[in-house]
C-alpha cells in the first residue's frame, strides 16, 4: 500500500467535502443569524437629548415653615425631571417608576408620589413606602453652568441606583446609609442657601 | 321553467341548452386541468378529489361520526382561524390610511374612526376580532386539554399549538401599541420594561452584569430600538405585527393543519 492510499483512508474525498460542507452551511447560517440579530441595535439614536438647562436655583421656591420640600413639576411633561428644593439645597429626580416604568404623580396633600399603573408611592427623598417598587426613584446629576443656571443629565446610564450600590446584590426599598452618602452630595445635590 | 327527467329519471331543472353549453364547458382542456376528478360519487373518486385538489387537500376523505359532534370541540380550533383571516382582511385595509408615525399614528386613528368611509367597523371589526381571537385560541387549548387530545400521537401538534398561542399573544401585545394612545403606550412600556428583566438578555434581569449587558444594548433595547418607547417602537411594533409575526403564524398554522389531517381527529373520551 503506497502513501497515497494511506492518506485516502484517513481523510476520503467523501469525508472532506461531508467536513467541509456542512461546516459551509453552519457558518453561513451562523453569521447570517448573527448579523440579523445585530441589525436589531441601531447604532445611532434620535432620542431626545439626556440634558437640559433647569435654569437658576433662585427661580425655585424654598420651602416655608413646617414644609420639608417643595416639589417643583414645571420640567415633567418635558423632561421627566422633578426639582425638589428643600432648606439645604436642591436636587432633581427622575419622573420613571422604578418598578415598570410610569410616570407618578405628585400629591402635595398626602406628600407623596404616586404611580397611577401598579399603585407604588414615594416620599420626597424618594423612598418606596407603598406598592412593588423594588427601589428609590433615580436622582438626576445637577451641575452649574458658568452663568449659575443648572443643568440636569437625566441619562438613565449616569443615574441607576445600581451605579450607586456597584456590585452590592441587595436592593432597599429605602437608601442605605451608604447609598446616602452619594446622593446628598454633588453631583445628586447641590447645596443652597436657606 | 321546464323540468325533465335525465337518463337516471332524476329530475333536473336545468334546460337543455344550458346542459349542452356545461357539458361543452366541461369537455374543455382549461376546465379538465383545473378540476381533474369531476363529480365525487365513488369512493375513489372522493380520495381522487382530496389528493389532487388544493383547497380539498386539507380535508380528509373521511371524517368519523365523533369528529362530526359540535359539541366535542365547539370548533374553536376553526373560529380561531376564521378569526385570523378576518383580522388579515381587516388589517390589510386599515393599512391603507394607518401610518405608524409619532405625530401621525393617532390622528390616523380617529380619522379612520370619523373620517374613513367604513373606517370605524374595519377598526372595531379589527379590534373585537383580535379580543375574539385571543378568547377563542384559549378555549381551543382548554378544549384539548380536557378532552386530552394533547396525548400521543398528538404531542408534538400541542407544542406547535402553544407557540401559536404565543404568537396570538404577540400579535395582540404590538397591535396594543398601534393607536399611540395613553392605555397602549404605557401598557407597553410596563411589558418592554418586563423584558429587561430576562434573565442574562435583560439589563435589570439576574446575571446579566456579568455579560456586560446595559441599558442600550439589552433585548428591551432590540425590541423597541431605543432606551424609551419612541417612533422606532411604534414602527417595529408595527412591522411585527403586520408582517413578521403574521408570517410565523402562517407557517405555523399550515403545520399545525397539516398534523391535524395526518393524526385525524381526536376521538370522544
Amino acid at each position: 500500500m503506497d502513501k497515497e492510499n494511506e492518506f485516502e483512508k484517513r481523510v476520503s474525498r467523501r469525508k472532506f467535502f461531508n467536513i467541509a460542507g456542512w461546516t459551509g452551511l453552519f457558518a453561513f447560517f451562523g453569521s447570517s443569524g448573527a448579523a440579523g440579530a445585530r441589525f436589531f441595535y441601531p447604532k445611532v439614536l434620535y432620542e431626545p437629548a439626556s440634558t437640559f438647562n433647569a435654569g437658576k436655583p433662585e427661580e425655585y421656591t424654598a420651602p416655608a415653615g413646617n414644609e420639608k420640600a417643595v416639589v417643583d413639576e414645571r420640567w415633567k411633561k418635558s423632561q421627566r425631571v422633578w426639582m425638589v428644593r428643600t432648606k439645604e439645597g436642591i436636587y432633581a429626580m427622575v419622573a420613571i417608576c422604578t418598578h415598570l416604568g410610569c410616570t407618578p404623580n405628585w400629591f402635595p396633600t398626602e406628600v407623596r408620589f404616586k404611580c397611577p399603573c401598579h399603585g407604588s408611592n414615594y416620599n420626597t427623598d424618594g423612598e418606596v413606602v407603598a406598592g412593588p417598587a423594588p427601589e428609590p426613584l433615580y436622582r438626576a446629576k445637577i451641575e452649574l453652568a458658568p452663568d449659575g443656571s443648572m443643568i440636569v443629565t437625566t441619562g438613565l446610564l449616569g443615574i441607576r441606583r445600581a451605579n450607586l450600590q456597584t456590585q452590592k446584590k441587595t436592593l432597599g426599598v429605602f437608601w442605605t446609609e451608604e447609598e446616602k452618602g452619594v446622593i446628598w452630595k454633588p453631583p445628586y445635590f447641590l447645596q443652597l442657601k436657606a | 321553467m321546464s323540468t325533465n327527467l335525465n337518463n337516471n329519471n332524476e329530475v333536473s331543472f336545468v334546460p337543455p341548452f344550458l346542459k349542452k353549453i356545461f357539458e361543452y364547458i366541461k369537455s374543455t382542456p382549461v376546465w379538465k386541468s383545473i378540476f381533474r376528478v369531476g363529480y365525487p360519487d365513488t369512493m375513489p373518486k372522493r380520495m381522487a378529489v382530496m389528493r389532487s385538489s388544493f383547497y380539498m387537500h386539507i380535508f380528509p376523505t373521511k371524517v368519523g361520526v365523533h369528529g362530526m359532534k359540535i359539541k366535542y370541540g365547539w370548533c374553536m380550533g376553526g373560529i380561531t382561524f376564521f378569526l385570523f383571516l378576518l383580522l388579515t382582511i381587516t388589517g390589510i385595509l386599515l393599512m391603507f390610511y394607518y401610518v405608524p408615525e409619532e405625530h401621525r399614528a393617532y390622528n390616523d386613528m380617529k380619522d379612520l374612526r370619523y373620517v374613513v368611509p367604513f373606517g370605524v367597523i374595519l377598526r372595531n371589526m379589527h379590534r373585537w376580532g383580535a379580543h375574539g381571537m385571543v378568547f377563542t385560541v384559549i378555549l381551543h387549548m382548554i378544549r384539548v386539554f380536557y378532552t386530552g387530545s394533547y396525548k400521543p400521537p398528538r404531542q408534538f401538534n400541542w407544542t406547535v399549538g402553544v407557540l401559536l398561542l404565543l404568537i396570538t399573544l404577540m400579535l395582540s401585545f404590538t397591535g396594543y401599541l398601534l393607536p399611540w394612545d395613553q392605555l397602549g403606550f404605557w401598557a407597553v412600556t410596563v411589558g418592554t420594561n418586563m423584558a429587561s428583566a430576562t434573565p442574562l438578555l435583560g439589563y435589570e434581569g439576574p446575571f446579566s452584569k456579568y455579560l456586560g449587558i446595559q441599558i442600550d444594548n439589552d433585548i428591551r433595547f432590540a425590541l423597541i430600538g431605543g432606551t424609551r418607547i419612541g417612533p422606532n417602537a411604534l414602527v417595529r411594533a408595527y412591522v411585527w405585527h403586520c408582517v413578521g409575526l403574521p408570517l410565523i403564524a402562517t407557517a405555523l398554522m399550515i403545520f399545525h393543519f397539516w398534523r391535524i389531517r395526518k393524526d385525524g381527529f381526536s376521538g370522544p373520551m
